[in-house]
Order: structure tokens, then sequence, then C-alpha cells
């Protein structure tokens, strides 16, 4: 079996795959846009970037393969095909390619378009095995022993990549706050319709040993305080506002450092008519989409009207842009954020725009609302004693976030009420449609937000 | 018959204190042999058998020398005598030898930062400046020097400077106002203290735990803490010892920071030349602290600030001793906190610490205590237990200063708990008699015959540690893992590999744990010996009970003989 034999097989192979995005549509082709050879020897690694033909849509994903003469039973799972006597598997999952390809950042290496970058003084984990964490869903990331990560971006979308970006730029910033990056794998091609285009498509970096994700964390909170009957948030063993406050602290840090080492500028008066506009567009259309947001729109499009007349300037600069409690881990040295993606389901341009970091604030407000509520639609629907305990929860815990916020940059984001109260709301105005399209159960979770933003009873 | 001598010739175990289990007793409180109420040392020699059969290996004396007892017996009025209520030099010395008969060892405390007012050397420092004692202590024409030194009683003294109406002069003192400062930078003062360390070595013990090592110095400018000239000093008294006591161990107690505490173990490059062990103090409140917040990392935290200690040297561990529960090391925030959590009653608080003991501070939850023990006993250090904790006893929070947590042990359910013939007013302090902790209930009898007790839970467990080198003397790796209330971690020393989850948690819970680097290897579950399943390349998989924890031995596989 050669690498054409092999692309051809991957259109049976790839709806199966938890990162590929056309599920719901059938492939027309997949086609070569670039094969680069990595390794001669048993296992042979290809390193292959494929067009997929989906109706009017045409996505580039990155999927290494390596061939073998003899299967090997530990790879079966991730077999692409067979043919000709040769097996080929997704060589992510190969640990003899997998070692090729640290070994490809340690030299540095430059072959056909893909070239190989690493850190100054960055030390790689040479001979230490590789292994596939399985908690990702649209990337695939694996872990050499615990002392890097490789996150592989699987759909490739040409231009800059801001999670190696913002984290190239946070590590040579010094920043304690995130994962140190170690190296980059940067691709060029020229694309079926002849267009040179570039991408970075995979990322090296500090493995957080013994972390867990916030979203873990606060949940565990959350579930001992709904065990009491009779206690309040600040009562309770689990209490959580002492990591909200820190995490606030860590938000803040990671913030003022984009701001120095990206670019930044200021929104002025057009620049929040135009917000506050894309803000209102977005609410009308959810208003179709969750009719059960009507008694509360014109509410909610109050705050974009003071947005737009804010009447003062706004700076603005890179902020994370996908904020919540899934985007931060708990070490034992302290709070990392992670994921410099932005939200996946936005173009690129829109992922890399400049925007207020209140945005980022907002969005976590709303994560810490999500996870006092989100047992409570699960596991307790209709205990207006836990309803009340859950509210209690958020706003200490969102209070305590802000505060370590104050700390570390000496302004409170609630001072700034009418931006924070208008990227909250925007935020639930997504968040609502979302719910309803994906999972209806938890419409309730960004509903009792829009009432509370409504009714102003909201921090 | 020949018998095996009970302890290694001498100078054949240095480490021995690496893999000991300790044991805290208060001579006073233990047992009292001649019905006077108090506990003695004839009493204490009495109930070695029931020590020898927990599994101790080393018995920690709090000062038991003349005293006008002001701060429970750390005002010593005389560094080379027995306070007459707790026996003789000679009851001494047959406690010592019937200890070590027993393969048990003993250390004492030992006050080298200050004396009693009542110490002749104050006396005489006081009534006569110029002579052989005017200059053993710190005094000043004013109260104005060292303004950076904290004051650490701040409950009870307003400054660490106090008029001495015969001297007519200021005295320093970093404790209590009775408790006068020596004053190091006589070299005087060191070969006296030197001397009397050399007394009670020539009696037999095994070492020292020395009391508030960071203070003996003053230096102008600096917070008089830990300085240079201190370091010094403890390195001329090991120096001493290896030369002239050689299986001496000498442990500092000294609550700071652990980065700070790292330094009373001298020299890294030559495996230490300083104290052999220092108590880490932080990890106690923050195992309290992880389990009512159910969050691993008060512990992970502090475990990853630990520094790599020299070679030689070993950390002391406790969950509670006869001092309150100290809050020093931990933030403003947490100590709140904490004080919030686990003083519920103004009257538990002390200084800036919790007077309690480990079963009332843990509402006598059976789980939590077993939770808590199993983490003295596998972190890394050698635990050091306090007496009647082993049974569960309680403490008696209306009695003053930190007497609370130092009421007689309970033997029996008779007359004074077994431990005293006197009438019941004169003992020495009251024995708990709640209905919960009371003697009636709580004592080493009932748990004797009662084989599912706390008592022999405990035994059980020591024995375990014991035949695991690793637990006093492996490395220590936490694992982390997919739960944040479940703290794991491995402790290895050559090919005993030793891992222990434990679930901080009041509710079940599951946890993923990466174990590739012990792939192939099966887990031994360490009290019953099941063997669970082979660890394989994906994450393995545990549930756990409330408060639940597994010590398991890693097992390599034995690879099957190829035919």
């Amino acid at each position: 079996m050669n690498v054409e034999r092999a692309v051809s097989l991957l259109a049976a192979w790839l709806p199966h795959q938890r990162w590929f995005a056309g599920k719901n549509e059938p492939i027309g082709a997949v086609r070569t846009v670039a094969a680069t050879s990595l390794r001669e020897a048993d296992p042979e690694v290809w390193h292959l970037l494929v067009e997929v033909v989906q109706g009017d849509r045409r996505e580039i994903y990155q999927v290494p393969v390596s061939f073998r003469d003899v299967p090997d039973g530990r790879l079966d799972h991730v077999l692409v095909g067979e043919a000709e006597g040769r097996y080929a598997y997704d060589a992510l999952h190969d640990k003899d390619a997998t070692a090729e390809l640290l070994h490809r950042f340690d030299a540095q290496d430059r072959v056909d378009g893909l070239s190989f970058h690493t850190e100054p003084g960055a030390e790689l984990p040479l001979g230490e095995p590789s292994l596939v964490l399985t908690a990702e869903q649209s990337n695939t990331s694996l872990a050499y022993g615990d002392a890097a990560l490789l996150k592989v971006f699987r759909r490739v979308v040409p231009g800059v990549n801001p999670d190696i970006e913002v984290h190239d730029a946070l590590t040579r910033g010094g920043s304690e706050y995130v994962a140190p990056l170690l190296g980059w794998l940067e691709g060029r091609w020229v694309s079926p319709s002849g267009e040179r285009q570039e991408a970075g498509l995979a990322m090296l970096q500090a493995f957080l040993v013994t972390a867990t994700d916030g979203w873990a964390l606060a949940t565990t909170s959350v579930r001992d305080l709904y065990a009491e009957a009779d206690l309040h948030a600040d009562e309770v063993g689990g209490d959580f506002a002492g990591e909200s406050q820190r995490l606030g602290l860590a938000t803040a840090e990671v913030h003022s450092a984009m701001a120095e080492v990206l670019p930044t500028r200021v929104f002025g008066p057009v620049d929040l008519r135009a917000l506050a506009g894309r803000m209102r567009a977005r609410l009308e259309a959810a208003v179709v989409t969750v009719p059960e947001l009507t008694p509360y729109a014109p509410s909610l499009a109050g705050s974009f009207d003071r947005l737009a007349g804010l009447g003062r300037p706004v700076p603005a600069q890179r902020i994370h842009g996908d904020y919540h409690l899934g985007q931060v881990v708990r070490t034992v040295v302290g709070w990392k954020l992670v994921d410099f993606e932005g939200e996946p389901a936005k173009p690129l341009i829109e992922r890399v725009a400049l925007d207020s970091p209140i945005r980022d604030v907002a969005a976590m407000l709303r994560s810490f609302d999500y996870a006092a509520r989100h047992l409570l639609v699960v596991d307790h629907p209709g205990s207006d004693q836990i309803a009340y305990r859950a509210a209690e929860w958020a706003d200490r815990n969102r209070a305590a976030f802000c505060e370590g916020y104050a700390k570390a940059t000496g302004h409170d984001p609630r001072d700034d009420d009418v931006l924070l109260r208008a990227y909250e709301t925007d935020k639930v105005v997504y968040e609502a449609v979302y719910e309803a399209r994906n999972r209806p159960g938890w419409l309730a979770i960004p509903l009792a937000g829009a009432e509370s933003l409504a009714t102003g009873t909201g921090l | 018959m020949t018998q095996e001598p009970a302890l290694p010739a001498a100078g054949t175990d240095p480490e021995w204190f690496k893999r000991a289990v300790f044991y805290e007793v208060l001579v006073r409180s233990f047992k009292d042999s001649d019905g006077d109420g108090v506990g003695d040392l004839r009493g204490l020699t009495e109930k070695l058998d029931y020590l020898q059969w927990l599994g101790v290996d080393c018995l920690w004396l709090p000062p038991f020398y003349p005293s006008p007892l002001r701060d429970g017996g750390y005002d010593v009025s005389d560094h080379k005598d027995v306070l007459p209520e707790l026996g003789t030099l000679e009851d001494f010395s047959r406690f010592v030898r019937v200890a070590h008969e027993r393969g048990m060892r003993v250390i004492v405390d030992f006050v080298m930062n200050h004396t009693s007012d009542q110490h002749a050397w104050f006396q005489s420092s006081r009534a006569d400046p110029d002579g052989p004692f005017g200059d053993f202590y710190v005094w000043a024409d004013d109260d104005t020097g060292y303004p950076d030194a904290r004051i650490i009683f701040v409950d009870t003294e307003t400054s660490n400077w106090t008029f001495d109406p015969v001297r007519r002069q200021y005295f320093w003192h970093r404790f209590f106002s009775h408790q006068p400062d020596l004053n190091y930078d006589n070299p005087a003062v060191g070969e006296a203290m030197t001397d009397a360390l050399r007394f009670w070595l020539d009696l037999g013990i095994d070492g020292f735990r020395l009391d508030a090592v960071p203070y003996l110095y003053e230096e102008e400018g600096t917070n008089c803490e830990n300085l240079p000239q201190t370091h010094a000093f403890l390195k001329q008294v090991r120096k001493m010892i290896e030369d002239e006591y050689p299986d001496t161990v000498l442990l500092c107690e000294a609550n700071q920071w652990p980065a700070d505490v790292v330094e009373y173990f001298g020299d890294f490059a030559a495996g230490g030349d300083e104290c052999h062990m220092a108590f880490h103090f932080p990890v106690m409140p923050r195992i309290f602290m992880a389990v009512r917040r159910e969050s691993r990392y008060p512990i992970s935290e502090i475990m990853a600030q630990t520094p790599v200690l020299p070679s030689s040297c070993q950390w002391g561990i406790f969950l509670r001793n006869h001092d309150e529960l100290t809050l020093e090391m931990v933030t403003d925030d947490e100590r709140d906190y904490m004080w919030t959590e686990y003083a519920k009653d103004p009257r538990m608080k002390a200084n800036i610490g919790i007077r309690r003991r480990l079963a009332p501070l843990l509402e006598n939850d059976t789980n939590q205590t077993e939770l808590f023990t199993a983490l003295l006993l596998s972190l890394p250090g050698s635990p050091v237990l306090y007496y009647g904790d082993e049974i569960g006893m309680g403490d008696n929070i209306w009695l003053g200063d930190r007497d609370g947590v130092r009421t007689p042990m309970q033997w029996t359910p008779d007359r004074n708990a077994g431990f005293s013939a006197a009438d019941p007013g004169r003992v020495t302090l009251p024995v708990v008699m709640d209905a919960v902790y009371g003697y009636q209930v709580t004592n080493v009898e009932a748990q004797s015959t009662n084989t599912s007790s706390l008592l022999h839970w405990t035994r059980r467990m020591i024995e375990v540690r014991k035949q695991n080198p690793a637990f006093g003397l492996g490395d220590f790796t936490d694992l982390g893992g997919s739960n944040p209330s479940v703290l794991s971690y491995v402790r290895a020393f050559g090919d005993d590999v030793v891992l222990c989850v434990n679930n901080l948690s009041r509710f079940p819970q599951p946890v993923e744990l990466d174990l590739r680097r012990h792939e192939g290897s099966e887990p031994v579950e360490l009290v019953g010996g099941v063997h669970f399943p082979l660890i394989g390349e994906l994450p393995y998989l545990l549930t756990l009970a409330p408060h639940g924890f597994y010590w398991f031995r890693l097992v390599r596989a034995q690879r099957e003989a190829v035919a």
C-alpha cells in the first residue's frame, strides 16, 4: 500500500473519528494536499494533509499515518485500513511514529513544507513513550511521559494559529499562568485551487502534571453544598471562594501579560455602537430560536443600548475568547489557563479579533453560574431550596473571582458594570441558543441567567 | 537460651530514625505508680509492654525536669535533674534500660533557648550582674532593642522585653515573660548547655527534640530567627554527638516554612551536618484543610513546595501533639477558615492555634480518623503519634491553656481510668468523663479485647508500614489524577513501590490514575493481600468509599519463563 491508497481509505475512516467535524454529511472526495515522508524504516511514517470535500464545503485535515508490514494488535482500534498486505494506522497512536515526531522537533527539522520549531532552551523528553489522551473533542493530544504534551490540530485553518501564537508570546514573556510552549510545527502547502497557504499544525508544551480542570473542582464544591440542608455557601467545608479568588488573580495576570506582548487598541464610540449592534442582532435572532427569551428581551436589549451610549473609550486587546471553568486547570503551583484557540465555531478572523478583557470575565462569571446550576437541572429539578443554595454559591464565587481580578489589576471588573452586563447578556443569549439546539434539558440554566440579568438581580 | 539484643549494636544503625514510628508521651499524664495523682517514670516503665505491643519504635518525652510548671515543664529550672513528683534519676536510667530491652529508643525534649526565671542561673544573673552568671541572659537598659522580632504568644504577652525590678534592667524573652532567653553570645552558655546534653546522653538516651531552636541568637536589624550563629552552634552540637554518641538523633522544632526549616539540616552535599530531623509543620493543618475542602490541593501544594532533604535526614510529621494545632504556617485566609471549621467554640482557640485532640476535631468519625492516620503513616517523614490518639481519646476544653489535650491516659473503665489509685480529686488533671470520649467507654482495656477497635487497627497499620521500607525511606511522587478529591501518590525505595490512594471526600469517588510508569505491575493491597488487576497503558480506574483509602504494593509481574 502506498500513500495514495491510504488516502483512498480515509473516506470510510474519517466519519468515525471524534475530531472529524463533518459527520452529518456524506464525503464527496478526499484529496491529498501535501504528503511528507518522515520515516522510511518499518513502520513507515507519512505526514498527510488532505482536503475533504462535502458538498460545497472543503476542509483540510491533518492525518499522520504509519504503515506496518505486520499487524500490531495494540493498534487495532486505530487501523485506517489494510491493502496489499500492509496495514495503515493513525500514526499519533503509534509509539514509533510519535517518537519520530519528537526527534524532528529536537533536530528543528525542515522537510518539504513542514518546519519543526523549538523555543530557546526547551528540553524535550526524548525517549519517553507517548500516550493519546482521551478527553479531547476536536484535536488529538498526546502526552510524552509526564513531561510534554503534543497537541495536534486536526482541522487545519490556514493562517496564524492563535493557540500557538498566544502560548509563544506568553512563554517568551515569562508568564507563570500557562504551560510553557516547547515547540511548534508549521506547514506550508499549495491548495488544490493553487493558493499558497500556511498554518500552525501542532504545538508541544510542558505537561501540567497532577492537574485537574476547574469544572471538576467547582462542581465538587457545589455537590458538597447540595448535600447540606442547612448550611450556607460560606459555611460548608467545600467552599470554593478561595480558589475562585486565585483564579480571578491568574486571569488578570494573563490579561495583563497578553496586553503587554500582543497588539492592543482602543474601542471608540463607533466601535462600541457596532459591538452593541452585533449583540442586539444576536439577541433578535435568538428570540426566534428560543421564544422563552421573549419576556426578557426588552430589558436585555437595554444593556446593549447602554453599551452603545457608554461615551468613554474602552481598551481592547487579545483575549482568551472561549473562557470557562473547563479552560483552566489547577496544579500544585496554582491555576493555569489552557487552550487559546478561541471559540472553535467562529471564523479565524473573529477568534483573533481584539476585544475587551471584560468579555473573558463575563464568560467566566457565566461559567460559575453553570457550575452552580447544572446539577440542579440534572439531579434536583424543581427543588427551590437547592436553587437558592445554587444562587448563593454562584454569587459568592463570582464575587470572589472579581475580587481576585481586582487584586492583580487594582481595578474591579464590577466597576465596569455597563461593559460587564452587556458581555454577560450577550453570553447568556449565546448559551440559550446553544442549549435549545443541543441540550434542551439545560436551557433552564441560561434562562435563569437571563431572568436575573433582566430583573437586575445579578452582580 | 540466648536472646537477640533488642537493639542493634551501638554505631551500626545511624539511620534508625528514618524508619521509626515515634510516640509522644507525657510522663505526668500516662501512668501514676505511687498513687499521688501524678504520672511518673515508674508508671511509664510499667506500660512499656503496651507500647511495644502497639509497635512504637521511639518514645519522645516532653520535659520532665525540675520546673515551676508555668509552661508545661518547658520552663526548666534545672537541666540535669528530674522533677521530684515524676521520679528520680535512677528511675529515669531504669526506664531507658527497660525501653531498650524492648527494642524501643528514647528521645527527650531539651529546651535550649530559655530557662525558667526560677533557674539558679537567672536568680544569680539578676542578683549579681558581675557574677559568673551575670551575662547568661540578654539584658538591656531599655525595651527598644530588636524591634523586628515578632511576639509569639500574642494572647498573653505584649512585648519581648520585661523589666526586672531586682536588676533594674529589661530582659529578653521570645516566649513567656517568666522564661528569659539565654545569651548565646556568651560562650559559657553554649558550654553549659553542651555539658547538660552530655549528662543525658551518658544516661543512655538516643537523642533530643530541641525545643524552639530558631531563636537562640539575637541580632539588631533582623527578626532574630534562623540567624547564621544559631546554625553554627547547632553544627557544633551535631559534631559533638557524632564523635561521642553514635546513633543519636537531633530533632529540631522550628515552626517555619519547609524552605526555611531545611536550613536546619545543614550542608546538603555533606548529607546534612546539623539536625537529623525536623518537624514538617505545615503539612498537618493542610491535611485537615484538604479533607474539609474535599480537595487534594492543600496537601499537594505543600508537598510540591517541600525541598529535597540531605541524604541522612528525615521529616517528622504529626497530626496532633501536646501543643495547639498550630496555624502559623497557613495564610491568614486559611487560618480564619480553620478557626471557623475546627474551633466552633472560642475556648478551643489558643494563641493562633486550636487546642483539640484528633478524635474530637474529627467529631469522632471512625472513617476520618482512619484516613488521617493512614495519611500520617504514609506521607514522607517519620510519624509521631500522640499518646491516647490510638484509642481516640477526647479533650477537655474547659481546662486552661493547653491542658485540655494533656488529660490522663485512659487505661480501664475503673476509678481514674486506671491511671492512678489516688483520690479522684487529687489527680493531676481531671480524667475525661463525657458520654462519648469518657474513660468508661474509651479506654485501652476495652479496645484491646475488641479486635475491630481503633487501637487494633492502628497497631495493624503500624505493622504494615514496617513491612514496607518505602514508607520510611522512599521518595514521593504525587500522581494527580482525574478527581480533585482523591490524593494519590507513590512511595518508592528500590523495588519496594507503594501506591497510596486517599479519598478526601465524604462521598464515594472514582479516580483514574496515570500509572504508565508501572505498566505490567500488579497492585497488591497491603492490609488484606488482595491482588488487583494488572496495570496497563490506559488510566487505572479505582473506586473509593467515603473517606476510604488504599495502600498497594506494586509488584513487577514475573515474566513467564521461555520454554
